[in-house]
């Protein structure tokens, strides 16, 4: 059989402030191969297309396997797992991008820590500090598990943040990521104490209120969360926790 | 080159800023003008198409629904505090709300994305044409509070012209798809459809609503420049017994 090639475009750029350039990689065809071992390989042998030789691409990447969110980036103008991208079924020359939406630090790594950040805001978390032992937890019901099951497979690739075109500086949406975060630890029975709380945070600037329900979000998340569904049901529950807290006065 | 740094003021974070938890009132003025879009502009809207379909009964059947509505108590109150203003809010505060947006149509042409985008769109059509349509058909011309035997001619004479005739078409349709659409955002966004077979039944439902709002306002319209009516009075004479009965004064 003879040696196929795969052809990417790289768009690099040395540090948030140099100018982006793009990079041609011819690459000896494999079979199975995806974009992150297509990365892996250029690491090996950083040389261009044109006998050139280069500096390896930055990226993220650690597990592989589509399950620690980490490789996300624009591969063909599409946001999505560099990972789980297999190269026979891209169109050549394949395209890869950072994720525009972030900081870039280099290459195609992107600084995503304002995820951190909006998790934190909401109290994404079950509490269970204290000083004695609580004991047991409450017993969690298998309706609430089949509710909290796709909703616990966020990976936190911000991949819903990238293609939501209310995400961006202006609004400073807080994207449908942690939406669904606060959909899934308001249904945990312990992790319903924080519930109005996460409830008020989502009210503010940036908030809830800031999705224009493109639903893009749930087209592309790779692991198919429900997060249009989330965006609904937290939405009417923000607003609910509003109107009780205008009448409570 | 470092300096010194308060560590208790943290430095402005690049890219989109993490949620202020809590704090502003964007909550208020987006939900405002969510409703707003509902009750009372598509609940004006229904009632104008409503209206409007009177048209196909002539020329007098139509100045008396003009008259009927200009003699319910405080009228020029509701038109100010349901109509105007309301429209005028949820108009700006929509072109603020695109103005925010980014789109990228271009590289996700998803139907949710194409509606976000015909959202947009629709709407602005529909503000640009509520401005002229106010002023050319409220506050200019014969004044038909005063006059409504006048009111189909004066929209005979408008439609005339066939580029407004071509203004009135779009107007119509995308008005009528904002607002069916818009229902189905508003169910979407206020959890009153929180699954995805709920959304798309009642994305059904909306589409079929429109659809009939549209036709009725094309027929309308066909009322007006059609064969049936030509050329119409320029003031029709209005009968009080096709008027309800709480319509004006008893004696003709």
């Amino acid at each position: 059989m003879a040696n196929k090639t795969v052809q990417l475009e790289i768009k690099r750029q040395a540090t948030p402030d140099a100018p982006a350039v793009w990079e041609k990689f011819d690459l000896e065809w494999r079979p199975g191969m995806n974009v992150t071992s297509a990365l892996m390989e250029i690491a090996a042998n950083p040389v261009t297309a044109d006998g050139r030789s280069t500096t390896p691409v930055t990226y993220d990447s650690n597990c592989l396997e589509e399950i620690c969110g980490s490789c996300a980036m624009r591969i063909n103008g599409k946001a999505r797992m560099a990972c789980s991208a297999l190269v026979e079924n891209l169109e050549q020359p394949i395209r890869i991008e950072p994720l525009s939406k972030f900081p870039l630090v280099r290459d195609l790594q992107v600084d995503r820590s304002v995820l951190f950040e909006n998790l934190k805001a909401v109290k994404a978390w079950v509490p269970i500090d204290g000083t004695y032992d609580l004991g047991a937890g409450p017993r969690l019901f298998p309706q609430d598990q089949e509710v909290n099951y796709p909703l616990s497979n966020c990976i936190s690739c911000t991949c819903c943040m990238e293609v939501c075109p209310q995400f961006n500086e202006e609004t400073g949406f807080v994207g449908a990521a942690t939406i669904a975060q606060v959909r899934l630890f308001n249904n945990h029975p312990t992790g319903k104490v924080l519930k109005e709380e996460r409830l008020r945070a989502l009210a503010g600037d940036g908030g809830i209120q800031e999705c224009g329900y493109a639903q893009n979000c749930v087209e592309v998340c790779p692991k198919q969360l429900p997060l249009t569904d989330a965006i609904s049901d937290v939405s009417r529950e923000v607003l609910l926790q509003k109107a009780k807290d205008f009448l409570r006065g | 080159m470092a300096t010194a740094q308060n560590p208790s003021t943290p430095t402005m974070r690049p890219g989109v800023q993490p949620l202020r938890a809590g704090q502003g009132t964007t909550f208020l003025w987006r939900k405002l003008h969510s409703l707003l879009g509902i009750v009372p502009i598509g609940a004006f809207l229904l009632e104008h198409l409503l209206s409007n379909f009177e048209a196909l009964k002539g020329p007098a059947a139509y100045g008396a629904q003009v008259r009927f509505l200009n003699s319910l108590p405080l009228v020029r109150v509701l038109e100010w505090v349901f109509i105007f203003l309301p429209i005028l809010y949820h108009g700006l505060y929509g072109v603020y709300i695109w103005l925010r947006g980014k789109s990228n149509i271009v590289y996700y042409p998803w139907a949710g994305n194409w509606m976000y985008t015909a959202q947009r769109y629709t709407g602005l059509i529909a503000i640009l044409y509520i401005g002229q349509h106010v002023l050319r058909q409220r506050f200019m011309g014969i004044s038909l509070p005063e006059n409504p035997g006048a009111a189909f001619a004066k929209v005979q004479h408008e439609l005339a012209n066939p580029w407004m005739l071509a203004v009135y078409i779009i107007a119509m349709i995308a008005i009528c798809w904002h607002f069916a659409y818009g229902i189905w955002l508003f169910a979407a966004k206020w959890g009153i459809t929180p699954g995805t077979t709920a959304r798309k039944r009642f994305g059904y439902i909306c589409a079929a609503f429109g659809l009939a709002l549209a036709i009725m306002g094309l027929a309308s319209i066909w009322a007006f420049v059609g064969p049936t009516y030509r050329n119409a009075p320029d003031i029709a004479p209005l009968s009080y017994f096709a008027a309800p009965v709480h319509a004006g004064s008893h004696t003709v």
